[in-house]
């Protein structure tokens, strides 16, 4: 063909360019990789909410006790009798310093035949919180601010955990290494009292 | 041995013509379609991308029969650690019972649930006496279903806790996060 570039082996003794691939292993091989990939398929990510407990450790008689200033914490408060509002309460160790309630909405959806609890409002009013009184806001700083939750013992598990993920919904940039990371801005403690 | 001829073949010698019809396609629609092999080897090629992509060799923590995990959000990737779950009224650690909440759930009241308890302090020490100079890391992840009361969670929370186990995570169904 004229102007055409010819791939093919030619006349002489070098190897040809292209090489044919065995188009019936080929399939086989793929076929067997989608039936394996599709066997060890997993379509639900399972995933974890931290919530660690605060319990008092075994006595150090060895160890010198420091004064330390206690933290400023974040309380959140769903004990109302009437499930109509919640209570966000910054405490520095036993002072109150700023206390604010938030009109309960519960968004109750339906996915997967699962019911999921959300609370915009609450993450909204959280986020707005920690902007104007959270301690650990700087990049550098590898300490989280820390909210405790408060339930009574009536509420559904699918509520703690709605409000555990609206706590976790407010996020600040954190310093890993040398690339900066969107990271929760808070730790939460799920209170047993 | 000799060389014959080669008898009476299908297609040539027998008359099956409705068969040879049938194959070739004369009159009517054939048995037979043509598949284009470019499109085919594409199709199984990103089947075999997106699998891939989507696969995790690590496995799945298996969920009790019988428990409904709730969804969230902002969830974090599960890590290897002691499985906790509440199916039904039962208490199972990694799969063998730990006591039951009705207790928990007649008196509605929080109470250490004590077989969990001595299950959980057991596996700490197995933990420790394998690994001695070690920090124990104190993790559990609790697998409950979401119509579990606060009272049943927060009795096993604080049993976990006093068991050594003072870092619990809750295991739920991760979600796409929507637009608020």
């Amino acid at each position: 063909m004229a102007g055409g570039i010819s791939v093919e082996g030619g006349s002489g003794s070098r190897r040809a360019v292209d090489s044919e691939i065995n188009m019936i292993p080929m399939i086989d091989l793929l076929m067997v990789t989608i039936s394996f990939l599709l066997i060890t398929a997993v379509w639900s990510h399972m995933a974890r909410l931290n919530a660690d407990a605060q319990v008092p450790g075994p006595p150090r008689p060895d160890e010198e006790i420091t004064k330390v200033e206690p933290e400023k914490q974040l309380h959140v408060e769903m004990r109302d009798q009437d499930k109509s509002k919640f209570t966000l309460v910054w405490k520095q160790g036993a002072t109150v310093v700023n206390s604010i309630d938030v009109p309960r909405k519960d968004q109750v959806s339906m996915e997967s035949n699962i019911e999921v609890v959300r609370y915009p409002e609450l993450a909204a009013k959280i986020s707005e919180e920690w902007k104007n009184v959270g301690s650990h806001r700087d990049p550098t700083d590898p300490k989280l601010d820390q909210a405790v939750l408060h339930t009574d013992n009536d509420t559904p598990y699918s509520n703690i955990i709605g409000v555990i993920d609206a706590v976790y919904q407010t996020h600040r940039p954190r310093n890993l290494g040398s690339k900066t990371e969107p990271v929760s801005a808070f730790n939460v403690t799920f209170s047993v009292n | 041995m000799p060389v014959h001829n080669p008898g009476r073949r299908l297609m040539h010698g027998v008359p099956l013509r409705f068969v040879r019809k049938k194959v070739l396609g004369f009159g009517s629609r054939s048995v037979a379609a043509n598949l284009s092999l470019t499109s085919m080897i594409d199709f199984l090629i990103v089947t075999v991308v997106f699998l891939l992509m989507t696969f995790s060799a690590s496995g799945e923590t298996p969920v009790q029969k019988g428990v409904n995990l709730p969804k969230a959000e902002n969830a974090l990737d599960m890590i290897d650690a002691p499985l906790v779950a509440v199916a039904g009224s039962q208490i199972l650690v990694d799969g063998a019972p730990a006591g039951n909440t009705r207790a928990i759930e007649d008196s509605k009241r929080l109470q250490r649930v004590d077989e969990l308890y001595n299950l959980l302090k057991g596996k700490r020490e197995t933990w420790k006496q394998a690994r001695p100079g070690k920090e124990f890391p104190g993790v559990v992840v609790l697998q409950i279903d979401q119509k579990v009361p606060a009272v049943v969670v927060k009795s096993v929370f604080q049993t976990a806790a006093f068991a050594g186990y003072p870092n619990v995570s809750f295991m739920v169904n991760a979600i796409p996060k929507s637009e608020h």
